[in-house]
């Protein structure tokens, strides 16, 4: 390990640091784009080439694994996850129309550096709340895993988000939102 | 009489306490599928479910699995047939088999995992332990039974009355009088074999999506075979170019009725190649004739969508879409199935399946097709969700009760005597002769008496 990624993984892994902060920062608005309906503007955060995935997990024993499987709720590419926005600028995306008020939370954020150069590996956990129209409450938690890079500009995009769901039964109405 | 009411059979006979509500309405006055009426009441109220549990969950066929899923001796996946809770499982012989899951003792749910593969089954609670072929190995403690007190023969697991075995499709029953599967089936079959049969065999490629909507079972259920509501549910993929502009694009086919409430369609797509074969790729295209009778062959390779219900609860999907505005339209096969859990609240399976000879890549882009459009994230499927739920939430009061649903569309329509397939089949897609067939079924079955082995312990 070099001297230069030693320093690095240091600073990430203490919060407080200023890339650490940096971080933290870019995932608190990212979350407030999604909690505003601003869709198009989180899109933009995204890398050409993400994978944007949402595995389906089963009950399995312990000794089996965590329960992931190869089959998805997501599985989505950048032209994939445009699609999804686009629909939702129709007046005409009936499970989002008139829209959900979700809130995301993200906490327990660990940074790391990746493989690539200039990529960082998060971890985190999140609940996001979705209220839709006089119904209660649906929710959902679990653990994600993201890569931000950093591009040529300074400006940090998400690379890849796996969203490992705690639920093997989602109870909820779709999945016409974002994690 | 008109035509369309003898077909449908079952005029209401002499008012029976059987089918009468509490509130003293007749089940045959409030659903009249020969007219087009359904009352709103079947669909929230608790009563009409607490019927439907014996007259419909503890008697029909219904589909458990694909025999895909478990296709190594001593797998075994927790499934339900009806409501109740089965082991799906292959025993250490290669049998299929279904057991309620349950232990014999004091009913602890054997296997709680949603798969497994297992020499035996060993309850959690006091150790009870079965073979896969269901028979009890070892209770716990078993020399502090007398004598007689344990008739270990006796307390196999309890199995499925019924199973049997369609193009890999596990269906079982708990009714021991039940119709054989290829009976109840009847000429569901020969629809099945275009569906499941075309290419030689259909793989479940790994587990279901599973998600639990709150909606009635039933209008879930009667949204597979209608048509005409993809253009207004699904208008926002009208606006984004990944539907045609014309209301009346998937109408153009047939729907046809089969004995037993199984309904089905089949719909042309657009004059170009993506949009024959069922949207399978060309080099599949000559297996259709290998694999299938000429007219069955003729079917497959003129169409492109089907959708059908093996009554009353499971469905196949058979659709051509892209999966984003910018992707190219791709053939897909999804399997559908509701378990409800109450009235309102219904348990969804939707599973990706695929022909086993299909190529990787072709695989791939399916199941990445099905991804973005069906299933709880799909951009097609979130928006019937939506409708479910609702049509559900405005059936809840008294005064919504009182009135009836509308399912007039083609009423009158002559069957169409040049379709090839059996069955009464009807030109034009858009119509709701399978959703008054679907409610006729429903009636009948809540309507035939119950043999006594319902009010029978079995011991």
């Amino acid at each position: 390990m070099s001297a230069a990624v030693a320093t690095q993984e240091l600073e990430l892994s203490r919060p407080g640091t200023a890339l650490y902060g940096e971080i933290v920062e870019f995932l608190y608005r990212e979350a407030d784009l999604l909690d505003s309906n601003r869709f198009s503007d989180w899109l933009a955060l995204f890398a050409e080439d993400i994978h944007y995935i949402m595995p389906v997990r089963s009950t399995q024993f312990l000794s089996g694994g965590a329960g992931f499987q190869e089959v998805s709720f997501f599985d989505d590419n950048f032209q994939s996850l445009r699609t999804r926005v686009r629909r939702l600028e129709t007046d005409s995306a009936w499970a989002e129309t008139p829209p959900s008020r979700t809130r995301h939370f993200v906490s327990n954020v660990l940074a790391a550096p990746a493989g690539g150069a200039g990529e960082y590996a998060i971890t985190l956990n999140f609940i996001v709340t979705r209220s839709r129209g006089d119904q209660g409450y649906q929710l959902f938690t679990g653990r994600r895993e993201d890569t931000l890079r950093r591009e040529a500009s300074g400006q940090l995009r998400i690379a890849r988000r796996r969203i490992l769901v705690d639920q093997t039964v989602i109870t909820a109405t779709n999945l016409s939102i974002f994690f | 009489m008109s035509t369309i009411f003898r077909e449908l059979g079952n005029p209401p006979g002499p008012a029976s306490s059987f089918t009468r509500l509490a509130n003293g309405q007749q089940l045959e006055d409030i659903v009249r599928p020969a007219e087009g009426i359904v009352s709103r009441r079947i669909f929230a109220d608790p009563e009409v479910f607490a019927m439907e549990q014996e007259r419909i969950f503890g008697r029909a066929w219904f589909f458990i699995g694909h025999e895909s899923e478990i296709p190594r001796r001593g797998d075994v996946i927790t499934r339900q047939c009806g409501i109740d809770p089965v082991l799906l499982l292959r025993d250490e012989a290669g049998v299929v088999r279904a057991f309620l899951n349950s232990c014999r003792h004091r009913g602890m749910r054997l296997c709680r995992t949603d798969r497994d593969n297992v020499r035996l089954f060993r309850c959690p609670y006091h150790g009870w332990s079965y073979s896969t072929n269901g028979a009890l190995l070892a209770a716990a403690g078993e020399h502090h039974y007398g004598e007689g007190e344990l008739d270990r023969d006796a307390l196999g697991l309890i199995p499925v009355a019924r199973l049997g075995i369609y193009h890999g499709l596990v269906f079982g029953t708990w009714d021991p009088n039940a119709p054989s599967l290829d009976e109840w089936l009847g000429d569901m079959r020969w629809y099945m074999d275009i569906i499941f049969g075309r290419t030689g065999e259909i793989e479940f490629v790994g587990v279901p999506q599973v998600w639990e909507v709150d909606c009635s079972w039933k209008f879930a259920t009667d949204n597979f075979t209608d048509n005409f509501h993809v253009f207004y549910a699904h208008q926002s993929l009208v606006e984004l170019g990944m539907l045609p502009t014309d209301p009346d694009f998937a109408c153009h086919g047939n729907m046809v009725t089969l004995r037993n409430g199984h309904i089905l369609h089949f719909v042309q797509g657009a004059p170009d190649d993506a949009y024959q074969g069922l949207g399978l790729p060309k080099a599949l295209w000559p297996r259709f004739a290998q694999n299938l009778t000429p007219t069955q062959a003729k079917i497959a390779q003129t169409h492109g969508y089907s959708a059908g219900t093996m009554w009353p609860n499971f469905h196949w999907l058979q659709l051509i879409t892209a999966g984003d505005m910018e992707a190219p339209p791709v053939g897909i096969l999804n399997l559908r199935l509701e378990i409800p859990i109450t009235a309102t609240r219904t348990r969804m399976f939707s599973w990706f399946a695929i022909d086993k000879d299909a190529s990787p890549e072709y695989r791939k882009l399916s199941y990445e097709t099905y991804v973005r459009t069906f299933g709880p994230g799909g951009i097609f499927d979130q928006d019937d969700m939506e409708n479910w739920e609702e049509c559900t939430a405005a059936a809840r009061g008294p005064e919504a009760k009182r009135h009836t649903l509308h399912h007039k569309m083609g009423l009158h329509r002559a069957p169409d005597k040049t379709w090839p397939g059996p069955g009464i089949a009807y030109k034009d897609s858009y119509g709701e002769m399978t959703h008054r067939e679907w409610y006729a079924e429903w009636l009948r079955c809540m309507s035939r008496p119950l043999a006594d082995r319902t009010a029978r312990v079995i011991r």
